[in-house]
């Protein structure tokens, strides 16, 4: 009986630290080979599947030098992501978009791949347009390799603007930001295929950087510490966008979202012209349309801002490496073999001279051609810093949507407050 | 009861007690300390003391966070609780057809919170919404709703209203205990309908009304699904839990999140407290 109860304690015990044991082994880092590599990637779908196909390309390539595997964070991507890193098992390559690499940089999460790509046999600096590739650097360091760009441009609707004969602007037109204005105060308020139509539609899309960009100025100057919103240029900027409220230009701002996104104002016909990237897929839409749905797409530059420039802002992602990486040669290899098959892949490839495989990727771009060409040399993106995330809050509610909803509102004098705003945010900085 | 099997029993409980302090007791303890952390969820933590809950004090997001919050809480608690209370008595009857409305009210309950956002952002959208079309057919121009900082609190209570079925269970189990002998003297006696209510109904269904009036209080504070998906102009729809999670998963301030949940957490104390110390004067005890 007594050696009885001390089997059953035993098989207790025991039964008890394989529970604990359990339930530990899901923390902390898994064990894996040196040269085997994980990759985080947002894509989901059809994108997930393209996305594996291209890293199998690239395992196959590397002839077993090294091994990229996929891990799919298709929802809250940034917050798995940051509670990967706080748990110490941070994804080897994941995908980080402009906006938070300065952050992240700052934060210590990402490997400093500066040395590795100024000194690259394959993939340099210089091969990349200079606004894209300026993404990807904060502090003058490099923290990731673009694999993106989708800068904007403008898509208009062919058909409307004969029937309402307006003059269409050109592929590669040099038109300025009041020109763009007179060619929506020309469609506002006037009736195509039944329906009231404007000229443009803005509902916090184009971004406040476009406005701002718009009258020379912009939110951070290079430097990464002054804060140039209290600029006059600035500030001329957000004008543009005043007076697109004030003057009914695009659908009031609760109106937009009764068609679903603001895209579908232009493919409705209910808009002239849209601000949209590179890889939106209208061509497709419309061609997947009933005839009498159908229109012919036109495409022209972003407007010239007052300084000169045609700037489109870019969406860029790059991938960026793990910091314990930072001066892993392997590593930096495999990073590299994986950006150059992504530039195959998507629209449009962030480096110079790959043009024509947006035609390849997608046949339909044809037309657009010329504006894509154009445009790339002006894309660029804001030059974003840590505080970002903070001022942008500020910038978006406190200006951007207060403008929508009040076209009397009083921008200039937010746009001077969150100047200060952000300056105190800088000069706190660590 | 002997001693082997107390240590039994111990063993058994073994599992659960390490998750406790394993996945309760230590984040708990772990989140004191990074309440007083600059930690920002990467780099490494610099202990500042009470700072953060310093600097949430002279916060004007925080302030209008927990307003927001406040506000609505006020509103909604006593309209859910007042809607539900309502529907569990008219649906409490076994007449033909109940079954079928208990099942209706009930079913928000069970509908996740995202789905719910989203429908609600059709049925209130200003142009082409179910509620301003129902409006437009009685020639009412219906407002802006989310779009308009005026609407957006509003447009949560209607939220709120139409899941207040949520409590349906709990205010019929307590209906069903109520002796029917009571009505029967009632109703001897002479009272009307509305007497049964306010005479018998109500005051038997206090120790239910306190219990969900806590748990209402700690869900309006709580609230963060449907808030996180609608938002709402001039950052009205920005409550304390959205910006919680603004804070941390958006700012990477992780210290001043963790501080914000603990102040959270002893402000739903301490109104729980105040809830629990006026029962004696309003909730009914045999």
């Amino acid at each position: 009986m007594k050696n009885m109860l001390s089997v059953r304690k035993i098989l207790g015990l025991t039964l008890v630290l394989a529970m604990f044991t359990g339930l530990l082994s899901g923390c902390g880092e898994t064990g894996k080979d040196k040269n085997t590599f994980t990759f985080a990637t947002w894509a989901a779908g059809t994108e997930l599947e393209e996305f594996q196909a291209i890293i199998d390309k690239v395992n196959a390539e590397a002839n077993g030098e090294y091994k990229i595997e996929v891990l799919s964070i298709p929802s809250d991507y940034y917050v798995k992501i940051s509670t990967k890193i706080a748990a110490k098992n941070c994804p080897d390559f994941f995908w980080m978009t402009q906006e938070l690499i300065s952050k992240y940089a700052q934060m210590g999460a990402l490997a400093d791949i500066s040395q590795q790509f100024q000194n690259s046999q394959v993939l340099t600096p210089d091969l990349y347009y200079e606004g894209v590739i300026a993404s990807a650097m904060y502090n003058g360091s490099y923290w990731g390799l673009p694999w993106i760009a989708n800068p904007l441009i403008v898509y208009y609707n062919k058909d409307m603007f004969e029937e309402l004969g307006v003059a269409m602007p050109e592929p590669e037109d040099d038109w300025t930001w009041e020109e763009f204005l007179d060619v929506c105060r020309a469609f506002s308020g006037k009736q195509y295929n039944g329906n009231t139509v404007y000229g443009t539609v803005v509902d916090g899309w184009p971004n406040i950087e476009t406005f701002i960009w718009a009258g020379g100025g912009d939110i951070i100057a290079a430097d990464g510490q002054t804060i140039l919103l209290g600029d006059e240029a600035a500030q001329k900027g957000m004008g543009y966008l005043h007076t697109i409220v004030k003057e009914n230009l695009s659908p009031r701002y609760a109106e937009v979202a009764s068609l679903g996104d603001n895209n579908v104002w232009f493919e409705k016909q209910r808009v002239a012209m849209y601000f949209g990237g590179m890889q939106d897929n209208f061509e497709t839409k419309v061609a997947a349309m009933n005839a009498e749905e159908q229109f012919e797409i036109g495409y022209a530059p972003m407007p010239m801002c007052d300084d000169g420039g045609a700037w489109s802002f870019d969406w860029t992602a790059s991938t960026v490496m793990a910091k314990s990486l930072e001066g892993n040669e392997l590593a930096y290899r495999a990073l590299e073999a994986v950006t150059q098959a992504f530039f195959e892949w998507k629209i449009a490839p962030p480096v110079k001279g790959s043009l024509d495989n947006i035609v390849e990727i997608n046949p339909r771009k044809e037309g657009a051609m010329d504006t894509i060409a154009y445009t790339m040399e002006y894309a660029r993106s804001a030059n974003y810093i840590p505080e970002w995330s903070d001022i942008n809050d500020k910038l978006w509610y406190n200006l951007y949507v207060s403008l929508l909803n009040d076209a009397d509102f009083d921008y200039k004098g937010k746009m001077n407050e969150i100047q200060q705003y952000s300056e105190e945010l800088v000069s706190k900085r660590k | 009861m002997s001693q082997k099997r107390q240590r039994a029993g111990f063993y058994f409980i073994l599992p659960w007690l390490i998750g406790l302090c394993l996945f309760t007791a230590l984040p708990m303890v772990a989140a004191v300390y990074i309440s007083m952390t600059d930690w920002d969820i990467v780099g490494n933590a610099e202990f500042v003391g009470l700072g953060n809950y310093i600097t949430l004090f002279q916060e004007e997001e925080f302030i209008r966070s927990l307003w927001v919050t406040v506000r609505y809480a006020v509103i909604a608690v006593p309209l859910i609780i007042a809607t539900s209370l309502t529907i569990a008595v008219l649906v409490s009857k076994n007449h033909k057809g109940t079954g079928v409305f208990r099942v209706i009210y009930y079913m928000p309950a069970i509908v996740s919170g995202v789905a719910v956002a989203i429908v609600f952002k059709w049925i209130l959208d200003p142009s082409y919404g179910l509620l301003n079309g129902i409006l437009a057919f009685f020639r009412i121009q219906g407002p802006d709703w989310l779009y308009d900082p005026d609407w957006v609190l509003p447009s949560y209570l209607i939220m709120a209203v139409w899941g207040a079925g949520g409590g349906l269970l709990t205010y019929l189990a307590a209906l069903k205990d109520i002796p029917e002998d009571l009505y029967g003297a009632a109703m001897i006696d002479g009272a009307n309908t509305l007497q049964k209510v306010r005479y018998i109904t109500v005051p038997l269904m206090t120790p239910i009304i306190f219990y969900n009036l806590v748990l209402g209080i700690i869900g309006a504070f709580r609230k963060f699904t449907d808030a996180y998906v609608l938002g709402g102009a001039g950052k009205e729809g920005n409550f304390y839990m959205v910006y919680l999670y603004e804070e941390a998963f958006g700012h990477y301030r992780m210290g001043y999140a963790t501080a914000l949940a603990w102040v959270l957490f002893v402000i739903i104390l301490l109104l729980t407290f105040v809830v629990n110390w006026t029962k004696k004067y309003w909730v009914y005890s045999e």
